[in-house]
């Protein structure tokens, strides 16, 4: 089954139980009815503002952490230019 | 088999005081690499027999114009042309098929892919021996956005890239963001193509990637995973465009929409 028909079957079910909660068809244990009418409509927008703030956090520390290698970059050089000197010895063509 | 009556094994008997008996094969796809070949294969050279290594380089070329294949016969006049073999082919026909093209021609048991520009650079390879041999992975891929290894392994750099200025790095984590948050991947760089397989589980998963470009390295890690191969990950640093400024348009972004959703939809 690939991704795609495995997230919504999922998401299928998660949306359904959600909309049987919020219409009252089924009832929450353990949960004052008052309190659970005015939390259940909030929900997928809570969900939307967290994803959105998790995401903004994701990549602001992503690009934040994300490292420069200059050293690489002139050992690089370096190994280039040794690599040529050896090379031109054992008869191969560079430049 | 035993590995120990292998070929390789019984013929580097007496020869190496090593434990390891696997043979490398890299497969190297080239398209106008006339200068940079022959450095690239220096390197490799350089780092597989530091490591005592048995190794073998498949050079699959698409026509160069610029003279890559006559670079190629003298290398492997100078190292062995058991050493470096020159598979060429007709015409430029694209990555994939470059694999499939040297997988044909491999005689070790893992095989290597990585890009001869210099942003990969060989002497990572005994690392991710190392980690592939510490814990039987199946695949071993570099990423640039990690500082440690998964699973750990104790001589490893933190990665990094060289050559990107904010905004390339802004759409290089959002890029991963996306793919990761769809695909699920359990790896940080998908899209990096530095990586070790074993050589039947990169047969077996050539045969079943569809897609083209830098979405097919993708496409491999994530049909990999699905199939339950294990991977892991070793940090490298990557120079990118050693020679020249780093360009991505939107053509490029749009296409890498595409290909996750494609991904996200078949796999």
């Amino acid at each position: 089954m690939a991704r795609l028909q495995r997230v919504s079957i999922y998401s299928s079910i998660l949306i359904l139980i959600y909309l049987l909660v919020l219409f009252e068809a089924l009832p929450i244990p353990f949960i004052d009815a008052s309190v659970a009418q005015e939390i259940l409509p909030v929900i997928p927008w809570w969900l939307l503002v967290s994803f959105g703030s998790y995401s903004l956090w994701s990549l602001g520390w992503g690009v934040f952490t994300f490292r420069d290698c200059p050293e690489a970059y002139h050992e690089l050089l370096q190994e280039i230019n040794e690599a040529k000197n050896d090379l031109r010895s054992r008869a191969v063509t560079v430049d | 088999m035993n590995p120990f009556a292998s070929p390789v094994s019984l013929n580097m008997q007496g020869q190496y005081n090593t434990p390891n008996t696997h043979k490398y094969s890299v497969i190297l796809p080239t398209y106008n690499e006339r200068k940079n070949l022959p450095i690239i294969i220096w390197l490799l050279a350089k780092v597989l027999e530091e490591h005592q290594l048995a190794w073998e380089i498949i050079i699959v070329d698409d026509a160069s114009p610029d003279g890559t294949q006559e670079v190629a016969i003298e290398l492997a006049r100078a190292y062995g042309e058991d050493k470096i073999l020159l598979k060429p082919r007709a015409g430029k026909l694209g990555l994939g098929t470059a694999y499939i093209h040297g997988l044909d021609f491999c005689t070790g048991d893992f095989v290597i892919i990585m890009d001869a520009d210099f942003s990969h650079h060989p002497k990572f390879i005994p690392q991710f021996i190392r980690l592939q041999q510490a814990h039987n992975l199946d695949i071993v891929t570099g990423t640039r956005y990690r500082s440690t290894s998964t699973p750990y392994l104790s001589e490893t750099q933190p990665g990094g890239v060289h050559g990107w200025d904010l905004k390339r790095k802004l759409v290089s984590r959002g890029a991963n963001f996306l793919a990761a948050t769809v695909l699920n991947p359990g790896v940080s760089d998908l899209t990096g193509s530095f990586r070790l397989y074993r050589l039947p589980v990169l047969r077996h998963i050539i045969t079943l990637t569809q897609s083209r470009g830098y979405v097919f390295q993708m496409e491999m890690m994530v049909r990999a995973r699905a199939l339950g191969y294990t991977v892991g990950e070793v940090p490298i640093t990557f120079v990118d465009r050693i020679f020249g400024e780093s360009k991505l348009g939107a053509d490029e972004v749009v296409g890498y929409a595409k290909g996750v959703w494609q991904l996200f939809k078949s796999v």
